[in-house]
């Protein structure tokens, strides 16, 4: 499949005068095939808006560069940015301008003009279920409307690529499933290539044809679903809250004790308060080749050591589980 | 170019759908240079001078009567009190008599400019050919010019040097007549010979241009220039309407970039030039509308544009343009809206007032002058004076346009080198 974004080397180093210099993207290698929808998946601070800025031109990379259509982003940034459409974190939109306004205002911006832009414009809004509301300032939108037209503003000249970062972030859950449905309808039905950018491991799984998950400035997997869970096994993930104490001994029992049992992760309670009455609460993660089956001695385990259990999940292999895998530490953290 | 043009008719929709900023580029402005406009004409001479006199006459005769209207006559601006009271009571008398006690009261109190007194005899004395005298009180300073006295010794100049020219005559007569031995005229006939000689001396006298005169009139009448209070007011209030509407331009660049619109610019396939370029382009073209506003207010008021409105322009442009360069200068070293607006208000209200925006840098002390050079709004203000109060050309506010663009280029490279896009 041909390949439409291929970023070579990217490095961003922030250079800093009352403090070390910090290195927010550490050489990252990235290739995105036509037609695809790529995610990025990492927790905040990891390095997923500076990359897309960097791959959309927004920030010169420190070093290395990122082939778009062809184009260098460094050398033909003009080429390279006709074919991309931007969808950024932030609402960049002028909010005293409806939404119509600020649409024709972007398309023109990208040399569109009369009777087509206006096409356009009403047709996207009509896709984004926003045409009632076409004359309302962009201020008066909610949350999720204002995520809506901020897409529709990357979208106006048909782009073959379309970055999104985090478009989910912040609006309720209906939004949400909205932007979900109209990304896949992008690739879909226009053939768009999509750049995502999400902390949510299940809208990287939903969504994405490949994942490319970041930490710390580096990408530490990359590729399909499938692929990255492979990279843990077929092992289930058991995830207990527990409380009475701290659990000496249960964690290494249940590796020695329970069939199919291959790790276990122990996250030890945050020291409570003096004033406090309960008892702190501890994460244990328990990785399984068969989780429900290895439930009941588990349980038993930490009975007989003197835990309470406060809640149980059994979780199939996902994206968080690779997460978890490769760095110690979930999503969320 | 089209991009550009986009984003400049983009931005100026932008502002002026935003109501705070309409009162701010044209209710205040307007209304301020109303006010100062219409308050510096009356101080510097907007309508007619007048000046009340009191005048006691105390000799009452023709003679008198005479010199009192040659007093009228020599300047138009006195108000002869009693005589010249009118039914609003200018002479403020009340109804009351004037004698000469509460008259040196009213010169003493400074309700009048001054007290003339025509004292008893002073026909006589004109007839037997002598120096008239006549008193006059005043508490004006000695040091000043005091237009009323000069008014006054003007006339008795004139009366005095008839009556000189009759005595001399006469003398001369006596003299003559003693010296050949020649029976004496008739008194009669010398006092007719005598009298005949003052009026045609008095008469060539009032032919004579006056040594001193005084004319008073309305703007229209052809008054100076600088009578019109608008004249400063205009450029003034729209100097420092033009800082606080382009110097705000730092803080909607900020605004923008918190917005993430400036970002989403720099997405798109536009040069970091054009995206510059742009914000400069709508900022100086606000600075450019909210002269025209303050100019055309002025122009309803009757203030004078001068012989040269493309220089006018220029000037304004030129001064526009500094601004707009500081707006971006200053641009990046702002953090926060609040910074910025303190700012604005900061280097509005001291430039503006140092540089001559709100009174002529003619009255204040030399160093203050010299000081005041620092503002680029003393170059504007000395570029406006040239062209409204003075009549001058182009070629007389080169000098200043010059400064201004010379200014604002070394604030646009400041700018563009320390601008940040992300």
């Amino acid at each position: 499949m041909e390949t439409i974004v291929d970023a070579q080397n990217l490095r961003k180093t922030y250079r800093r005068s009352d403090g070390p210099d910090i290195e927010a993207v550490k050489g990252v290698d990235l290739s995105i095939r036509r037609g695809e929808i790529f995610s990025l998946l990492g927790p905040n601070g990891a390095g997923k808006t500076t990359t897309i800025s960097m791959i959309s031109g927004l920030v010169s990379p420190t070093e290395g560069d990122a082939v778009i259509g062809g184009h260098s982003i460094t050398k033909q940034p003009m080429a390279a940015k006709r074919l991309m459409g931007f969808v950024p974190q932030e609402i960049a939109l002028y909010p005293e301008l409806s939404a119509r306004q600020n649409l024709l205002f972007f398309g023109r911006m990208y040399g569109l003009g009369g009777r087509k832009l206006s096409r356009r414009v009403d047709d996207l809004l009509a896709f984004l279920e926003l045409h009632e509301r076409r004359n309302d300032r962009i201020d008066t939108f909610s949350g999720g409307m204002k995520r809506r037209v901020n897409i529709a503003a990357g979208l106006l000249h048909k782009p073959q690529l379309i970055y999104m970062d985090e478009p989910t972030v912040g609006i309720d859950p209906q939004s949400r499933r909205r932007i979900l449905d109209t990304v896949k309808q992008l690739r879909d039905e226009d053939g768009m290539t999509v750049l995502y950018t999400t902390h949510l491991m299940e809208e990287a799984q939903e969504l994405s044809d490949r994942v490319g998950i970041m930490d710390h400035g580096e990408i530490i997997a990359m590729g399909t679903h499938a692929e990255l869970t492979q990279q843990v096994g077929e092992e289930d993930r058991l995830e207990f809250t527990v409380s009475g104490g701290v659990a000496d001994g249960a964690p290494a029992r249940i590796q020695r004790e329970v069939a199919g049992v291959t790790r276990v992760l122990y996250d030890a309670p945050e020291q409570a308060g003096a004033e406090s009455v309960e008892p702190a609460a501890a994460r244990l993660t328990v990785f399984a080749r068969h989780g429900r089956t290895a439930l009941p001695p588990i349980i038993q385990v930490l009975d007989s050591a003197g835990l309470v259990i406060q809640s149980v999940a059994v979780r199939e292999p996902d994206l968080e589980a690779v997460f978890l895998a490769l760095t110690g530490r979930e999503l969320r953290d | 170019m089209r991009p550009i043009l986009t984003i400049v008719l983009n931005d100026l929709r932008i502002f002026l759908s935003q109501r705070g900023n309409l009162v701010g580029l044209l209710v205040i402005p307007v209304l301020l240079t109303v006010v100062i406009g219409w308050s510096l004409g009356q101080f510097v001479g907007g309508g007619q001078a007048r000046l009340r006199v009191d005048l006691i006459d105390l000799d009452a005769t023709g003679m008198s009567a005479r010199l009192i209207d040659e007093l009228r006559a020599t300047n138009g601006a006195l108000v002869l009190c009693p005589l010249d009271n009118d039914a609003d009571d200018y002479c403020s008398l009340d109804g009351e008599a004037l004698d000469l006690n509460r008259a040196i009261e009213r010169a003493r109190a400074g309700g009048t400019e001054a007290l003339i007194v025509v004292p008893a005899g002073y026909a006589a004395a004109l007839e037997n050919f002598q120096r008239a005298s006549i008193d006059y009180y005043s508490m004006s300073d000695p040091l000043q010019p005091d237009a009323v006295l000069q008014s006054l010794e003007a006339v008795l100049q004139r009366v005095n040097g008839a009556s000189m020219t009759a005595g001399v005559a006469g003398a001369l007569l006596d003299n003559v007549t003693t010296g050949l031995d020649l029976p004496a005229f008739d008194e009669s006939v010398r006092k007719e010979f005598l009298g005949a000689l003052y009026r045609n001396a008095e008469q060539k006298l009032i032919e004579m241009p006056a040594p001193v005169s005084f004319e008073t009139g309305e703007e229209e009448a052809g008054g100076d220039a600088s009578d019109n209070g608008f004249n400063q007011s205009a450029p003034g209030m729209g100097s420092l309407y033009v800082m606080f509407t382009v110097l705000g331009g730092m803080a909607v660049l900020l605004r923008e970039r918190r917005q993430w619109t400036l970002q989403r610019l720099m997405a798109l396939p536009l040069s970091r030039a054009q995206i510059l370029g742009s914000k400069i382009v709508v900022y100086f073209v606000l600075g450019m509308i909210q002269y025209m506003i303050v100019f055309a207010v002025g122009g309803v008021a009757g203030m004078d544009f001068g012989d040269d409105p493309l220089a006018l322009l220029a000037v304004m442009a030129a001064f526009v343009l500094c601004i707009t360069a500081l707006t971006f200068a200053l641009a990046p070293w702002i953090r926060s809206e609040g910074q910025a607006r303190g700012f604005v208000l900061l280097l509005s209200l001291s430039l503006a007032p140092l540089g001559g925006a709100w009174w002529p840098l003619e009255i204040v002390p030399d160093f203050m002058r010299t000081l005041g050079h620092l503002s680029p709004v003393a170059w504007a203000m000395d570029g406006f004076q040239d062209l409204i109060w003075y009549s001058g050309g182009f070629g007389d506010v080169l000098p200043e346009i010059g400064v201004l663009l010379a200014a604002a280029a070394v604030l646009f490279v400041v700018g563009v080198r320390g601008f940040r896009y992300g």
